[in-house]
């Protein structure tokens, strides 16, 4: 029974990441990765490891969503009602493909895999925090605070509202005379955009 | 997974025809004239009996997909809900955390209901909910965690076996204040219906008619009663009660919680998106963030 | 007839109202009664009321609503004069029971063509733009905000939208709820007095303010407590400091009336959000707004 559902759900996971190539709906795509992912957490809920499994579901959940509205913000054609070709490098992309899922596959059948099922009554979410706030604490609290410090960096780098001014405008600091130029590197002229189909 | 699991559609049935009409009870506050038992049921047929409305090039999956996810994602929920000290349909070792992956992809199913219809109003009723609803989560998890920290436990059976001495509600008060925001988002209700708004001709619903917008309306009310359900369970002891048998208790508290979000939905004004959206981040959120903190200084 | 008829004939007949001149006050009257439920949009209702004699630049709109609503649908016909509702309650048991449909009074076809120029025929750049299925796809346009690329949308809110007064269309281009532009294609129609009398206006906010059962207090002549006030922005369509939108309606829930004209509002309507711009909208009577509309 646990093995005919982890099977499954890996089958559909395959097929709903195929799908996100295939469809050409944006928002489609990104929803058909949510279900792969939530295929994921599902096995991982099978595997008994309830809190990776359910957080998974939880995060997953939010970021495609996330995902969806910038599709339909940004991108031209969100629904697919236009013919689409949602590939680019494909005979790259496949070889890589093939070899990662060769070096995968290597690599499952060469290593020793536990045999022995996990005891029922262990507490599995007890000792992922043990592990997570113990040995891992390092690790877990600097990719917190860096991932943190990068989206906060994202937005302040793209606002339009720069420091001294608007940041499509130079954003000139007041300078050191009454008129005069600030101190420091003079920026070149610029504030062009790309618009690439 | 126990045979208590059939008792959810029995329980979220009741649930949606209780608040529907407690719905139809609300005017009577504001002088207007309360409506009957039966009026929902009334209601309900008079959706069942028009057809499905249809547009332009929709998105076939998903219309029917969302109304759909949405009602299971009320039963994911309630099933994680001990019914008596010691059992719940489903038992979960991290049922705060399922509850929490429910809230989330109840956002997903609001926007694939504005999605699907291929129309403007229900896009903009879709994303705009989507913009309020992600930052809800927030809050939500920590008054979550907030209560379960008394009973070092994720899971709902060992958080109603830690108010036995004291509710939660008492000693963390401003915990169900907050996780009422949670519910009245998740059911798309008063202050935070930018979803199915009036200033956007019905949103999500707009293009909405028959059994559809029939499945739509009974899934956001089953969603209520799951929401009631969990916030009696983590705040009001769930179960927990001297004389009467565990179930009733149950059903007594979700009752009380139900009548209180239908109160403040149809009591507070809605204000718009953007400023809503700041009282949110500058506002909920720290005030949960010190909420949890002092929960957790209490517990250690 | 099945218990389903049986039980749906018994509630409310979901109408979805074309108000035409000097209708306005008798249409929400209606609805406050209890005798009829206002639907949101034509596709959830089941009779199109049409009240009073539209104008002939809004029988276009008339004809595209009614097609929207979904067959079986009955058409009704109201002039003001007598009481509407058995003749409502007649359509709907007419609609419950499906016979005598009306037929569509618009071919289904799609405003454009579908085949142009572009690599997939659809007359677009690439993958993108065009005309799929007969409709513009919405092409990026710079963000007011932000100077993002982000989509634009344009469209426009006829003669009968229900959170706008009857008559008025605008053309808005939209980003996301965003208004990038807006312009007023033809006035609001005339209404009789009592439309633009404080507790009716009042009402009509607060009905965009998610309080249904408050409006319908004040509509019988109760009071409402002024907390609301706080749910409306501060400065939404100040032409000057402190006679914004929030002070118009706290002068509307002590009785007094506003303002005889509002100002050129296409302007003002730009950059605000959806439920911005349609709570500013409202703070002026249907009255300020068609005069607005004509004077400019």
């Amino acid at each position: 029974m646990t093995l005919v559902s982890i099977i499954a759900l890996g089958l559909f996971a395959v097929w709903t990441g195929w799908r996100v190539f295939v469809v050409d709906s944006m928002v489609r795509a990104s929803f058909s990765l949510m279900l792969s992912f939530l295929c994921t957490g599902g096995i991982a809920l099978i595997l008994h490891a309830d809190y990776l499994g359910a957080a998974t579901v939880f995060m997953m959940a939010v970021e495609m969503m996330v995902m969806a509205i910038f599709m339909v913000m940004f991108m031209m054609n969100p629904a697919g009602l236009n013919p689409m070709k949602m590939v680019h490098q494909e005979r790259l992309s496949i070889l890589m493909g093939a070899l990662a899922f060769g070096v995968f596959v290597g690599a499952v059948l060469r290593s020793d895999l536990p045999d022995a099922p996990v005891a029922a009554d262990r507490p599995a979410t007890f000792d992922l925090g043990t592990e997570l706030l113990g040995p891992s604490m390092l690790i877990f609290e600097t990719a917190g605070v860096t991932l943190l410090a990068a989206m906060v960096a994202a937005v302040v780098l793209s606002s339009r509202t720069g420091r001294y001014g608007e940041a499509d405008a130079g954003a000139r600091p007041p300078g050191l005379t009454e008129g005069g130029d600030p101190a420091g590197r003079q920026p070149e002229e610029g504030g062009h955009h790309h618009h690439h189909h | 997974m126990s045979p208590l699991v059939l008792t959810l559609p029995v329980a979220l049935l009741a649930g949606a025809w209780l608040a529907a009409w407690i719905d139809r009870l609300a005017p009577a506050l504001w002088g207007g004239r309360a409506a009957g038992p039966l009026a929902p049921l009334r209601d309900g047929a008079a959706l069942l009996a028009r057809p499905n409305a249809t547009t332009e090039a929709p998105d076939r999956l998903t219309r029917w997909l969302a109304p759909g996810t949405y009602l299971v994602l009320a039963a994911a929920g309630l099933s994680v809900v001990p019914l008596a000290p010691g059992v719940a349909a489903v038992d979960s070792p991290v049922g705060i955390v399922v509850w929490g992956a429910c809230e989330a992809l109840t956002v997903v199913a609001v926007f694939l209901h504005g999605w699907s219809p291929n129309s403007p109003f229900p896009l903009i009723g879709a994303y705009r909910y989507t913009a309020i609803g992600l930052p809800v989560m927030l809050p939500s998890m920590f008054v979550l965690i907030a209560a379960a920290l008394p009973a070092e436990s994720l899971s709902l059976i060992a958080v109603v076996e830690a108010q036995r001495e004291v509710w939660n509600l008492v000693r963390q008060p401003i915990g169900l204040p907050l996780f009422l925001i949670v519910g009245l988002t998740l059911t798309l209700r008063g202050p935070f219906d930018f979803a199915d708004g009036a200033d956007i001709a019905g949103g999500t619903s707009a293009e909405e008619s028959g059994p559809g917008r029939a499945l739509w309306q009974l899934a956001r009310l089953t969603m209520l009663t799951a929401f009631s359900a969990m916030a009696a369970t983590a705040f009001l002891g769930g179960p927990l009660g001297p004389g009467l048998p565990a179930p009733m208790w149950l059903a007594l508290k979700t009752v009380a919680v139900m009548l209180l979000t239908i109160l403040a939905c149809h009591a507070l004004a809605r204000t718009v998106p953007s400023r809503m959206l700041h009282l949110l981040w500058v506002a909920a959120l720290p005030l949960s963030f010190l909420h949890l903190a002092l929960a957790g200084w209490v517990a250690l | 007839m099945t218990l389903l008829r049986r039980l749906a004939a018994s509630a409310p007949p979901p109408v979805y109202p074309c108000i035409g001149p000097g209708m306005l006050d008798p249409v929400e009257r209606l609805f406050a009664s209890g005798c009829a439920r206002r639907a949101l949009s034509p596709a959830s209702a089941g009779v199109l009321l049409i009240a009073g004699v539209v104008p002939d630049r809004a029988a276009a709109a008339i004809d595209r609503l009614h097609d929207q609503v979904p067959p079986p649908r009955r058409t009704v016909g109201w002039s003001g004069a007598d009481e509407p509702s058995n003749s409502l309650h007649d359509a709907w048991s007419g609609v419950l029971s499906g016979d005598g449909a009306e037929p569509d009074r618009l071919p289904d076809e799609p405003p454009n063509e579908w085949r142009g120029k572009g690599d997939h025929g659809h007359g677009g750049e690439g993958m993108m733009g065009g005309t799929p299925y007969g409709r513009p796809m919405a092409m990026t346009g710079e963000d007011p905000r932000d100077g993002l690329q982000l989509d634009r949308y344009t469209m426009r809110v006829g003669p009968f939208a229900p959170m706008l007064p009857p008559g008025l269309e605008l053309e808005v281009t939209l980003q996301g709820d965003l208004i990038a532009a807006a312009r007023v294609l033809q006035p609001p129609f005339p209404q009789e007095d009592t439309a633009s009398a404080p507790p009716a206006c009042a009402a009509r906010m607060l009905r965009l303010l998610g309080l249904p059962h408050h409006a319908d207090r004040l509509l019988r002549g109760g009071r409402v407590r002024a907390g609301v006030l706080c749910a409306v922005p501060k400065g939404l369509g100040a032409a000057m400091p402190g006679r914004d939108a929030r002070a118009r309606l706290r002068r509307w829930l002590d009785g007094e009336p506003g303002a005889a004209q509002a100002p050129e509002f296409g302007a003002l309507i730009t950059g605000l959000e959806w439920h911005e711009a349609i709570l500013m909208l409202n703070s002026w009577s249907p009255e300020a707004l068609r005069r607005a509309a004509e004077a400019a």
